[in-house]
């Protein structure tokens, strides 16, 4: 059990570190200290060199350059086993809890509490119960793994390192796939294990949140570590400017469509999967909807059960004003010219294969012709602002911003009459979130009618010009935005609590 | 995060890329080399002429079950499949007294065993090596209960059209082998020039991405198992015309051998990733060998363990090379 740790000493210290993958490197002179009791963030864009860096403290990866120093040891590196030994423990974003094990089982795996060689169930229940009452968190720990929600998750994954005697927690994006009130919860837990005396690291891609947690914060830009400064050195526009450079971040006008704009689709009663229970929705041409909710709430099977990803299991369709059953698959809702550009980047590309092969799986000719694919290829990616000197790369080896770039210039160079894109910005950077939501802007201008669902309400308020509130698979609010703007303060305050929302 | 694997230009292909990609070509030159140094005539025409004539039937059921593994499935019941080909084909063939029609119904028996196989695999979601195994079983039952565990011998005065496939030669090669180097031509150009090809890799390489195209995934990855059903029989059938003999109990090592053939070749296990060239680069590597340890004198039983050792080889290869490509 972690007692309290002297504060404000080094726990962690790279050194001139240094990584060369390749030819290439993607971290060269960073320098940084981790010290007990301290969060410490490292903010960056995509490719900026965070994961490496933070690969490098955890061990995980073996430096080409510098030093690692541990509780003051020299430590070797490119070993996750002797770093775990040295107390240093990293919570990746793929999450790596066993699913059909209970929290509380996941919680002790690898190091079950035994009693005549025997797991003592009761013993492992009672510490993990004393550690949620001291860290103020509530888990379900008797549920598996795989029916709880991802934050709930995430926090498990935080507490075994815990449990397991960690000093140092690194945390690659922990809250990325978060909604704000899960968030909330988790910045709270890492609250109480700083103040026990852990020095934790953490990955951000959310501004608010790194402000507003940490106490050091680092800034990479290509591969270099371009400031670490304590937290009441920076705000937000500076930490903008040290990340970006000169760029721009700031999406640019919302798109409005005219009054008498027609309908394009409409649902009403959608009833789907275990967490959608009768949802109306409605969307003009030339229109950014966004679709706002919690996890669980059931926005990503609302897009889903429109675009025939996942059947309906009750609910009508109009389209361009006539009635037609949803969807059953996505042919057919290709064919009525709703596309749907799905949430995970993963799932939903072919890394093995180029972009301009991505773009046209599904609509290819009988017989390629890689020249003509290229060419129709070429002006749909450079309008999602993707490099022309990236067309040949295999997208799995894409930085994540710029597979989703590949993603969305996928669907909308289908020129569907819909466009239902799902968490188009989870993990990428500012820049390339920019460039997401713009064009999501300008496809709107074009005449297409565009669904934005995420999490990231401030996104959505950015560019929309209506939200639709989902709570508990139902509408629970709906804010028009055309006429006035609105924060996420205002939002928040309009008598909706997402609180409740939280399983 | 991908960020760390994210080079800031465009990526030059490094010398170690080249010889991930091309390793394969000079392991088979090298063999080459040793196995003319061993045997000064290897690479004599009529040398060369036998390795195609004893791996025709098997080339052309590797080149089949390359799509198969690119598709991201397994098929275990080629063997089984060569066997009912090869009884069927003999038995048809003195029952009907047509060599032409007996050959049709083969084939198309070897459809349906391709077409059981994908609809258990792609509908039902049967893991493929137990729906495979299970067709196995079943189909290789059925020729025996065909064949009444006995051989059918066909009269080569009665039917001469049923030797005529495997004796048959044009410009100096026999039936089989064209057959073969068509199928190995047709197969690569499918597979790079086609969207059928590239769905097949897509259906492999990522399912669910390939499904959310718009594609109908269970359909592509069926066509595979057909097309390894089809080519197994035929395999069967030239196996049958070749000895004049049509009986059960062939096609024992044909599975294995295929597999070892798309795996040492550098096809990629976990589907979605390989080529038709590197099922021929596979199929010469393992013909070289064989005919290195003939003459060396290597009794079969321990070629059969060094076979067996080489796939494991290429097998972790693969998952290295994958795992560190990460």
């Amino acid at each position: 059990m972690p007692s309290a740790r002297s504060t404000e000493q080094a726990a962690v210290v790279a050194t001139d570190a240094g990584k060369r993958f390749g030819g290439f490197w993607a971290l060269r002179g960073a320098s940084v200290t981790l010290r007990a009791g301290r969060i410490h963030a490292l903010v960056g864009e995509n490719g900026a060199g965070k994961s490496t860096l933070l690969g490098i403290l955890g061990g995980r990866l073996r430096a080409d350059e510098g030093t690692l120093d541990v509780a003051g040891t020299p430590v070797a590196g490119g070993s996750p086993r002797a770093s775990r030994r040295a107390g240093i423990a990293t919570v990746h974003q793929e999450l790596m809890l066993v699913p059909h094990l209970t929290l509380a089982e996941n919680l002790f795996l690898g190091h079950w509490r035994t009693r005549g060689g025997f797991v003592d169930r009761r013993a492992q229940r009672a510490e993990a119960t004393a550690l949620l009452d001291r860290l103020r968190v509530d888990l379900p720990l008797g549920r598996r793994a795989a029916q709880v929600s991802l934050a709930h998750q995430q926090m498990t994954e935080i507490l075994r390192a815990v449990l397991a005697d960690a000093a140092v927690l690194l945390l690659d994006e922990p809250s990325a796939a978060l909604a704000e009130a899960e968030r909330a919860t988790l910045h709270t837990m890492l609250d109480q294990l700083r103040s026990e005396g852990h020095a934790i690291g953490i990955v951000s891609h959310d501004l608010d949140e790194v402000l507003g947690l940490a106490d050091d914060v680092s800034v990479l830009r290509e591969g270099r570590l371009v400031a670490s400064r304590p937290r009441s050195a920076w705000d937000r526009p500076s930490l903008i400017e040290h990340m970006v450079g000169t760029r721009a971040v700031t999406p640019s006008a919302r798109a409005i469509p005219a009054a008498a704009a027609p309908v394009a689709v409409q649902v009403r009663g959608v009833r789907a999967g275990r967490s959608l229970d009768g949802v109306d929705l409605e969307v003009r041409r030339g229109e950014v909807v966004g679709l706002w909710g919690l996890v669980g709430s059931g926005r990503s099977t609302l897009l889903r059960a429109i675009a025939g990803a996942q059947r309906a299991a009750g609910g009508e369709m109009l389209l361009d004003g006539e009635p037609r059953p949803l969807p059953r698959s996505v042919v057919e809702s290709g064919r009525a010219g709703i596309a749907l550009v799905p949430e995970s980047r993963r799932a939903a590309l072919v890394a093995g294969m180029d972009a301009a092969a991505n773009f046209h799986l599904g609509r290819s000719r009988p017989w390629l012709s890689p020249q003509a694919e290229r060419a129709v290829v070429r002006p749909w990616l450079s309008r999602f602002g993707f490099a022309a000197d990236r067309h040949a790369v295999l997208v799995g080896r894409l930085s994540g911003g710029n597979q989703q770039k590949v993603l969305m210039a996928k669907w909308a160079g289908r020129v569907p009459r819909v466009l239902l894109v799902d968490e188009p910005t989870r993990g990428i950077d500012l820049a390339a979130k920019t460039e997401v939501l713009d064009s999501l802007v300008d496809l709107a201008r074009g005449g297409t009618a565009v669904v934005v669902a995420s999490s990231e309400l401030e996104e959505v308020l950015a560019i929309a010009t209506r939200l639709v509130v989902l709570a508990r698979g139902r509408v629970a609010a709906e804010f028009d935005l055309s006429e006035e703007p609105r924060t996420v303060a205002e939002i928040l305050a309009h008598g909706f609590t997402p609180e409740g929302d939280l399983r | 995060m991908t960020d760390t694997a994210t080079p800031p230009r465009t990526p030059q292909p490094g010398l170690v890329d080249v010889g991930r990609r091309y390793g394969i070509v000079a392991v088979l030159v090298a063999l080459v080399a040793v196995a003319t140094i061993l045997h000064p005539t290897f690479l004599s025409p009529a040398n060369l002429g036998n390795i195609l004539v004893q791996n025709a039937a098997i080339g052309l059921v590797a080149v089949a079950m390359t799509f198969v593994i690119i598709a991201g499935g397994f098929d275990i019941s080629v063997g089984a499949t060569y066997a009912l080909g090869a009884t069927l084909f003999a038995g048809l063939t003195i029952q009907t007294g047509s060599t032409l029609l007996a050959g049709s119904l083969t084939l198309l028996a070897g459809v349906a065993v391709g077409a059981t196989n994908g609809l258990l695999v792609s509908r039902i979601g049967v893991n493929p090596i137990v729906a495979t195994l299970g067709t196995s079983s079943a189909v290789l039952g059925l020729a025996y209960v065909y064949s009444d565990s006995s051989s059918f011998s066909v009269d080569s005065r009665e039917h001469p059209a049923f030797q005529n496939l495997a004796h048959t030669t044009i410009a100096g090669l026999p039936v089989p082998v064209w057959i073969m180097l068509v199928g190995f031509v047709a197969g690569g150009v499918v597979l790079t020039r086609t969207a059928y090809g590239r769905n097949v890799q897509a259906v492999g390489g990522n399912g669910e991405a390939a499904w959310l195209s718009g594609l109908r995934v269970p359909s592509i990855m069926t066509s595979t198992y057909v097309m390894a059903g089809m080519a197994a029989a035929l395999a069967g059938m030239a196996d049958a015309s070749q000895l004049g003999v049509g009986q059960a109990n062939v096609g024992t090592n044909v599975a294995l051998d295929a597999i070892a053939i798309v795996v040492v070749g550098g096809t990629s296990i976990r589907g979605g990733d390989g080529a038709i060239w590197r099922t021929a680069v596979g199929l010469l590597i393992l013909a070289v060998l064989t005919n290195i340890f003939y003459s060396l004198n290597v009794a079969q039983n321990w070629q059969l363990v060094a076979k067996g050792l080489i796939v494991l080889v290429a097998v972790t290869v693969d998952a290295r090379l994958r795992s560190r490509s990460r």
